[in-house]
């Protein structure tokens, strides 16, 4: 080989190794969860931070417009009008499909309609769809300051992306991840929608996921609005704020909707409804295990399972996992198998967590497309966590629920239906 | 000498080059003082019109003109690399590309100046986002040239490349966030002129989507450099490896 061809040889070498070096920073997330990222409290960041949760919620009226959006350019617009006591509207247009949404609140009760044909949303199925994909509105009994506008736009999937910052946050409601803050700390000064800015950030579950706030040193009200959440892809959404006015006399009739003559109710089901029922066959799956290990459900016929769906970033999850570890412990034996399947964390993430609550039944960690699609098999359409199911030994299902409900009541009656005498963790 | 002589033929081959120019300056000039655009608006204008429609125009027939004449037999009778008209060729482009782009922020900031309306602040990044295209987009069309009749590499890479946006926009705006990003998505991302990666880095989207507080991710923004300045150099290495080894007759193509 003649020096020349050798050359060239590390030349190109280089190339394609800064090539390939671009391509993988272009490509990859946001960098993966440290344990560094856990963010330590500074009471100078907590006291801007309240500042902006006290202006919130000591204004009269509040309006503003806001746009939520990722770096692929699918964002929700809203325009945001809320008042004392207990009156909001929200108008949403979803980009690029262009799919509006207006939620009215008149102090009892939230309406929710659409302008034009609604959205495809996950519980339809075609003919559903077609039935009522217009000239229809919900309407249920909304309270303010408990019930949060933010998790009624995700729950019912009207937007791309909820408000970051819950528009309830006006009557006074506060987050369920508030107790998990790990701390607040000044990230720096800079400006947005023209206005100067301190910016904070703040990290909840141990860093599972990171807030930046730019929130304006004139009027204390957040200008924009960075959301990290680390899972197995990170996902980051930003939300910016803009025509902000306080304290502004809006109208009555801007809260006040009624439906036209030939508008009919409708209603969204709720998540449990959708699960698996009692007496179905337990879809068969084949998943991957934290150690490395394969588990497949139908190797374990002949014994009862109890799979719980988990993620990290839940607090019912948190809450409830200690408990089910306590609950195993005292009822381990040859004919029942516990299979936490935890389908959506970071897998650093997830280690970091069970080092701090270890748990001694199989943790399956799986977040290829096919433990998703086992996911969805069970019901579990909006990957609402925790989840359980209970399995007979002939592989049928004998319950399946949602949520933590204190003393695995449900869990002790199906596992006993299913044949198995346990105790309860109290 | 030899490289000034044929980066100098470059700028002179055709009097059509200075219209090209004057009619881009002059868009530019309607365009701020029809819209007194705040940043980035005027940036991503230039962005489209100089990193994308401005080196088709000033590459058209670039090589096939003389390649359909005759005349690139008199050029490569000359005692040097072939490669050597290929590379000088874009390097002249490169150069009008870079003295366009100028004059249009020297144009932006004299309007500026002279309406006080509008705004060039941040202009920096998008002039460099519009070069790195326009850079990529007129090697693609150098390349096209060794091997297409005339002007029609730049109209076929046109329609070829608004075609293929327009298929990935179409899935993206009917499917979205299922829309499948398999290997058509990955392969227009790329291996194509990195509009999108060139777009967010001017636009600042890595910085906003990043986990910086600034406007801008430092790591992300420098693999796009690298990245266009990749494609740049591979489309030109696969035009100069076409170009050495055709065969060129002196009669009329």
């Amino acid at each position: 080989m003649t020096k020349r061809t050798k050359t060239w040889m590390i030349v190109v070498g280089l190339a394609l190794a800064l090539e390939g070096w671009a391509i993988y920073v272009v490509g990859i997330s946001p960098e993966r969860w440290r344990p560094a990222m856990v963010v330590r409290d500074e009471p100078a960041a907590r006291a801007v931070y309240e500042a902006m949760i006290q202006t919130i919620r000591s204004a009269n009226t509040l309006s503003y417009d806001s746009v939520c959006g990722d770096a692929e350019g699918r964002a929700s617009f809203y325009k945001v009008r809320l008042a004392k006591p207990g009156l909001f509207r929200v108008e949403l247009l979803n980009i690029p499909s262009l799919k509006d949404a207006t939620l009215v609140g008149d102090g009892n009760d939230l309406w929710l309609f659409w302008s034009g044909t609604r959205s495809y949303l996950w519980f339809d199925d075609e003919a559903g769809y077609e039935k009522t994909k217009s000239n229809r509105y919900l309407k249920k009994p909304v309270a303010a300051g408990r019930d949060s506008i933010a998790e009624e736009i995700a729950r019912i999937g009207i937007a791309w992306y909820a408000c970051i910052l819950d528009p309830s946050t006006f009557y006074g409601r506060t987050s369920e991840l508030d107790p998990y803050v790990d701390g607040i700390r000044l990230a720096g000064t800079d400006k947005a929608d023209g206005e100067k800015c301190d910016v904070i950030e703040i990290s909840f579950l141990k860093a599972q996921r990171t807030q930046h706030l730019w929130i304006s040193r004139q009027d204390h009200l957040p200008r924009r609005i960075k959301e990290i959440l680390r899972v197995a892809d990170n996902k980051i959404v930003v939300e910016e704020w803009s025509n902000i006015r306080v304290n502004d006399a809006l109208p009555r009739q801007t809260f006040t909707w009624s439906p036209p003559a030939d508008w009919k109710p409708w209603s969204v089901p709720q998540p449990q409804d959708l699960l698996i029922q009692s007496g179905q066959d337990a879809p068969d799956f084949e998943l991957s295990t934290l150690d490395g290990n394969k588990v497949k459900l139908s190797d374990y016929r002949g014994k009862v399972v109890w799979l719980y769906l988990w993620r990290c970033g839940s607090p019912q999850c948190r809450q409830e996992l200690p408990h089910l570890q306590k609950w195993y412990e005292k009822n381990r034996n040859d004919d029942l198998v516990v299979f936490g399947v935890n389908s959506t964390d970071d897998k650093r993430i997830l280690q970091a967590f069970l080092r701090e609550n270890p748990v001694t039944f199989p943790v399956v960690h799986d977040c290829s497309s096919f433990a998703r699609k086992a996911v969805q098999d069970y019901g579990d359409k909006t990957a609402t966590m925790p989840m359980s199911c209970i399995i007979d030994r002939q592989g049928k299902v004998v319950d399946a629920w949602l949520g933590y409900e204190g003393n695995h009541q449900r869990a002790m009656n199906a596992l006993e239906k299913a044949g198995l005498r346990v105790t309860t963790d109290n | 000498m030899r490289a000034y002589e044929l980066i100098k033929e470059t700028f002179f081959r055709g009097s059509y080059i200075w219209i090209v120019h004057v009619a881009w300056l002059t868009i530019y000039g309607v365009y701020w003082w029809l819209f007194l655009p705040e940043q980035p608006e005027y940036g991503k204008f230039v962005f489209t019109w100089g990193g994308f429609l401005l080196p088709l125009a000033l590459s058209a027939g670039i090589l096939g003109d003389d390649i359909a004449s005759g005349r690139i037999c008199v050029l490569v009778t000359k005692p040097f690399w072939w490669g050597e008209i290929y590379i000088y060729r874009l390097l002249g482009l490169s150069l009008q590309g870079a003295v366009n782009l100028i004059l249009a922020a020297v144009l932006a900031i004299a309007l500026h100046t002279l309406t006080r309306r509008g705004s060039v602040e941040g202009i920096g990044p998008w002039l460099l986002a519009t070069w790195l295209l326009f850079n990529a987009t007129a090697a693609l069309s150098t390349s096209l040239s060794v091997i297409v009749r005339r002007t029609y590499n730049s109209l076929l890479l046109l329609v070829v490349i608004a075609s293929g946006y327009f298929i990935v926009s179409m899935l993206m705006g009917y499917m979205g966030p299922q829309a499948p990003k398999g290997v058509f998505v990955s392969f227009v991302k790329y291996f194509w002129p990195p509009f999108e990666l060139l777009f967010k880095f001017a636009n600042g989207d890595y910085g906003k989507f990043s986990l910086t507080v600034g406007k801008y991710s430092v790591p992300k923004d420098i693999a796009c450099v690298v990245h266009s300045l990749t494609l740049t150099v591979v489309y030109s290495v696969a035009g100069i490896v076409l170009l050495t080894r055709r065969q060129f007759s002196r009669e009329r193509d």
